[in-house]
């Protein structure tokens, strides 16, 4: 009798298990439904700072928009933290409960999420809300699927730099290097004058990925890592193994600190503003923290910055390098209404320029940064340098390759600079992990 | 048991514990039971695989033992501090005349501070560049030599992310063993003293016995809390660098969570509990047989 | 576990011929003094955290970024209190925390003792099944329920309320606390039920005037332990919980973090300070509580 009863459990489970699993969508072409606005509280996820700029501005066009449509309101539930948020927009997703708005980057999940019609396609949507044209175009693009589709909303334009220390790289003897294959060597100069070349926050795994990505962009062009994810292209391709070998030599000319693994983002930031490191790679979102007269007086006259060295016979331009639109936000499709649409178009009509008022780079291109009154004018040059990005983007790896290969991807890049593995192990190593789960993500 | 005692009474009793206790953590154990035989992603339709998870956790996944071998070695340094670490400072508690009480509620501090500032600390402590408390201590003691970024080296990431959840509870387990150490009657200790017994021969024939049933106890709590340890790892290393210090749960976890493969991450889990109920059974065993002696 | 009972042999077995004791003002011995220093050293091994996290709240910015972090702070601030108050909702995260941990407690307290008494006062015919299903649930790891859980909270609507986060929480410390009940069960003598079955007691008048009173030092135990766990969980609140309004101090703490992992650990670390009061409060009452409990045990044996 136990085991019958255990059988039916078992049955039961599994059907509940699977009812919530797949369907669910709604028409994620509808962008205009029809029938009438009707207020009620909507819901967006998120996973932005508590008190930034993005959920201020939004959270005050939503008071802005209640008052003449009572009975409406913008809940933000927001988990700054990346990994537990994505851990609760995934049980959500399973649980097919996501909230009308939830942020995601474009990744192979998400994209299993739109190509079951669970998220509204924003490229219509934005089109059809006439505001399509006024966003940068590298700021949608960042959003984009392989396949070019768009279903997020950016909120942010962001340029990563090297910002550097001019009097620490005067100190040993240095200029900026103008190769990326001139790295090391920089390194291997600063460390002799006793300096730590690059400040890393290693924990957070995302900023030692970006070097990878470097190399393969500027030797093969981003094409190189839309075949890599699909296993079309191998680390041990020449783009991959020149990228392994640069990361081993950046090991060890001993770029990044001892330890630097366990280093998390503020430690990374505090070693370069208080001078002493004499590099450091964060993007535009940290300007109020760098190009401010609040910075410590002692490094402050020094911040300067240089975008991503080339290589000989770079294919891609100096002015292409990291920009991204941050986190998008997708719309669900099965509670897109009349309402969501008409606040929508409300809130992102008027956010560029309340954005940009704050200081901040606005995705759209319609509208000019207010310069902070303590800005140093390192910030203007920053701001202005959004006015001639090129067209080709240099993607971070992490939303693009399959969350497993990229977890590998994050452990064995530490090995690999701390010279705990060779760059042919990586290689192998790497190739190995993409031909078991890149199948799984991107073969359907 | 009562002499008086009824089928109803037993039922009165039982049903609310089961019932939480089923709804709770029954339920969804069963389900992850289930899950274990599907290759599910949470989106798409859950797909019948039969024993292929199993087959794949156990012949083709390097990480997985790798994960294996470190939660073990995390096993063995958590119970040698929180067992081995309580045993010996609660019995150097027993032997203080004032102020226990005080001592033993400043022990306990550490198992209240969230386990986010605790990692942040540990950070800095094992820090070589600046140098950390570690390193520094290292350095006057004149073992400059053994310095080193206890988190990032692959030789010692392992124990460094073990030592804080091993220190954080040792007060913990002080206390149980201490109660129960209060609890061996002073008669017998003066006695065997007074025979000429030495302090070890009374600790090892007087009160280890006495406090057997509940070292057997506080040793399952360690081992079981142990291999379920997954916040300060997490937090400190992530599992890094490489696999070094990624444990069974936070493999799982990843697994679940990051790679959406919650079938595999079932799979995986029920590895967990059939090793915790080993570790249980060869606990009990152990201590049982000593007993028995 | 009555097995254990040939443990309890030494207890009877005092029956050595008593000695006088010697006069208990002795001149310390150097063991004595060692094992003094000893505990003095652990002393501060396990206070200096809290220290030193004391410390850090008070810390300038630029002294945290650019200082020596086990130095003393050249300088103090309670800025980082302002803000860890102005950027967050720290009352509402330590009611809510007092909630989920009360509720959890009474819910692990009672049924816990209430299925120790079932297993191991009463006894059934079925009770080490029981007792097995029990020990499955200590050795579970609480990861793994968040899918299933999630979906069936979803279905029953009791996705982000306070019931989410309890239930999951005492039905997973519910196996310790049977366990540590029964062990104590097990050490209040039979003679003890005999004779109040003798005067008629039924079971329930045995639980409510003998194992309940008795209890009251493992209560407290098993309160401490689970405290302490509940109190900073982050993983059952962070799945089940969507509104600000019933955020618990684990995840009050992340609105400090900014953009990209940028996170004000000074201002953490003051709310911290902030939210590990109550929980130090209510251990320090307990730990009292725990005293006379085990004096009174100490008297009856």
């Amino acid at each position: 009798m136990k085991k019958m009863l255990t059988a039916a459990v078992a049955a039961i489970t599994a059907a509940a298990l699977a009812g919530c699993g797949g369907g669910g969508g709604g028409d994620a072409a509808n962008v205009n439904p029809a029938g009438k606005v009707e207020p009620r509280r909507i819901s967006w996820l998120l996973s932005r700072p508590a008190n930034g700029t993005v959920i201020t501005v939004m959270r005050q066009l939503a008071d802005e928009y209640a008052k003449s449509h009572p009975g409406f309101s913008l809940n933000l539930i927001t988990t700054p933290d990346r990994p537990s948020f994505i851990q609760k927009y995934e049980t959500l997703a399973a649980a097919n409960k996501l909230p009308d708005l939830f942020d995601t980057d474009a990744t192979p999940f998400a994209q299993k999420l739109a190509r079951q019609g669970r998220m509204l396609d924003a490229g219509k949507l934005l089109t059809s809300l006439g505001l399509y044209t006024s966003y940068r175009k590298s700021a949608l693009d960042y959003q984009r699927f392989d396949d070019g589709s768009l279903y997020t909303i950016p909120f942010e334009y962001q340029m990563e730099f090297f910002w550097y220390n001019k009097a620490l790289f005067k100190r040993a003897g240095v200029k900026v290097p103008a190769s990326l294959d001139d790295m090391p060597a920089t390194c291997a100069a600063l460390r002799r004058a006793g300096v730590t070349p690059i400040a890393l926050d290693g924990q957070d795994q995302w900023p030692l990925e970006r070097y990878v990505a470097y190399q393969p962009f500027r030797v093969a062009g981003p094409g190189y890592l839309g075949k890599l994810k699909r296993n079309d292209a191998k680390f041990g391709d020449p783009a991959g193994q020149k990228a392994a070998n640069w990361l081993g030599a950046l090991g060890a000319a001993k770029c990044f600190p001892d330890g630097f693994s366990a280093k998390g983002y503020t430690d990374a930031q505090n070693l370069f503003t208080s001078g002493g490191a004499a590099m450091y790679n964060i993007g535009t979102w940290e300007l109020s923290s760098l190009a401010t007269t609040k910075l410590n007086p002692a490094v402050r006259a020094d911040v300067d910055y240089f975008t991503l060295p080339t290589v000989p016979n770079s294919v891609t331009a100096p002015n292409e390098f990291v920009t991204s639109s941050g986190i998008g936000m997708a719309v669900n499709a099965k509670t897109f209404d009349p309402l969501v649409r008409d606040f929508l178009k409300f809130a992102l009509a008027k956010y560029p320029a309340a954005y940009a008022a704050t200081g901040a780079l606005s995705p759209t291109a319609n509208v000019k940064t207010t310069i902070p009154s303590d800005a140093t004018p390192l910030y203007r040059r920053a701001v202005d340098q959004a006015n001639s990005v090129g067209t080709k983007l240099a993607m971070p790896w992490d939303t693009q390759l399959d969350p497993t290969t990229n977890t590998r991807l994050q452990q064995e890049l530490v090995l690999l600079v701390q010279g705990d593995i060779k760059p042919g192990d990586f290689t192998r190593t790497m190739d190995a992990a993409l031909a078991q789960n890149a199948p799984k993500f991107f073969t359907k | 048991m009562l002499p008086h005692r009824s089928r109803l009474a037993v039922l009165v009793f039982l049903t609310p514990p089961l019932l939480l206790y089923g709804v709770a953590v029954l339920l969804p154990i069963v389900q992850s039971l289930v899950l274990s035989f599907f290759s599910w992603d949470g989106l798409s339709d859950m797909e019948f695989v039969g024993l292929a998870n199993y087959t794949r956790m156990l012949t083709g996944d390097a990480v997985f033992w790798r994960a294996f071998g470190n939660a073990l070695g995390y096993l063995a340094i958590c119970l040698v501090l929180q067992v081995g670490g309580a045993l010996v400072v609660a019995s150097l508690l027993a032997s203080l005349r004032r102020g226990r009480e005080v001592i033993k509620t400043l022990y306990l501090l550490p198992a209240v501070i969230s386990t986010v500032a605790i990692a942040f600390l540990f950070q800095r402590i094992y820090s070589i560049d600046p140098a950390g408390l570690l390193n520094q201590a290292l350095a006057a003691v004149g073992l400059g030599g053994w310095q080193r970024p206890w988190l990032s080296d692959v030789h010692t990431v392992l124990a460094a992310v073990s030592a804080p959840e091993g220190w954080r509870f040792v007060g913990l387990y002080t206390i149980i063993i201490y109660a129960a150490l209060l609890a061996v009657p002073r008669e017998l200790e003066e006695a065997a003293r007074l025979d000429g017994a030495s302090s070890w021969q009374v600790f090892a024939h007087i009160r280890f016995p006495y406090i057997r049933p509940v070292f057997a106890t506080t040793t399952i709590m360690a081992a079981t809390y142990a291999l379920r340890g997954f916040d300060i790892p997490y937090l400190l290393t992530n599992g890094g660098p490489g696999q070094s210090s990624e444990l069974i749960t936070t493999y799982m976890y990843k697994t679940a969570f990051t790679s959406t493969d919650y079938g595999y991450a079932s799979t995986i889990s029920v590895f967990i509990v059939v090793e915790c109920l080993v570790a249980v059974g060869l606990i009990l065993l152990v201590l049982r047989r000593k007993a028995h002696r | 576990m009555t097995t254990y009972a040939p443990a309890k042999a030494p207890a009877r077995a005092g029956g050595r011929p008593h000695k006088p004791r010697r006069p208990s003002r002795r001149p310390p011995s150097p063991a004595r003094l060692a094992s003094r220093v000893l505990v003095g050293a652990l002393v501060v091994v396990q206070v200096y955290p809290l220290v030193w996290l004391f410390l850090t709240s008070l810390r300038t910015e630029r002294d945290f970024a650019g200082g020596n972090p086990f130095a003393l702070p050249t300088s103090l601030t309670f800025d980082n209190y302002a803000r860890a108050f102005g950027h967050g909702h720290l009352g509402r995260n330590i009611l809510n925390s007092l909630i989920v941990t009360m509720g959890a407690n009474v819910l692990i307290v009672l049924c816990g003792m209430m299925g120790a008494y079932a297993l191991q006062v009463l006894g059934f015919r079925f009770s080490r099944v029981v007792r097995a299903l029990f020990l499955v649930g200590i050795v579970v790891p609480v990861q793994i329920a968040l899918v299933p859980l999630f979906v069936d909270y979803t279905r029953v609507g009791l996705l982000d309320t306070y019931p989410s986060m309890i239930l999951p929480l005492a039905g997973f410390a519910l196996p310790m606390s049977v366990y540590l009940f029964s062990s104590f069960f097990e050490y209040i003598p039979r003679e003890v039920y005999e004779a109040a079955s003798l005067d008629g007691a039924g079971p329930y008048r045995i639980f409510a005037r003998i194992t309940l009173p008795m209890s009251v030092n493992t209560v407290v135990t098993v309160v401490m332990v689970n405290s302490i766990f509940i109190w900073n969980d982050f993983i059952f609140a962070n799945t089940f919980v969507l509104s600000e309004d019933l955020k618990t101090i684990p995840l009050g703490l992340q609105n400090y973090i900014g953009a990209m992992g940028k996170t004000d650990w000074t201002a953490t670390f003051a709310a911290v300070c902030v939210t590990v009061t109550p929980l130090l409060l209510i251990f320090l009452v307990l730990n009292r509580a725990m005293i006379y409990g085990l004096e009174r045990g100490a008297s009856k044996g």
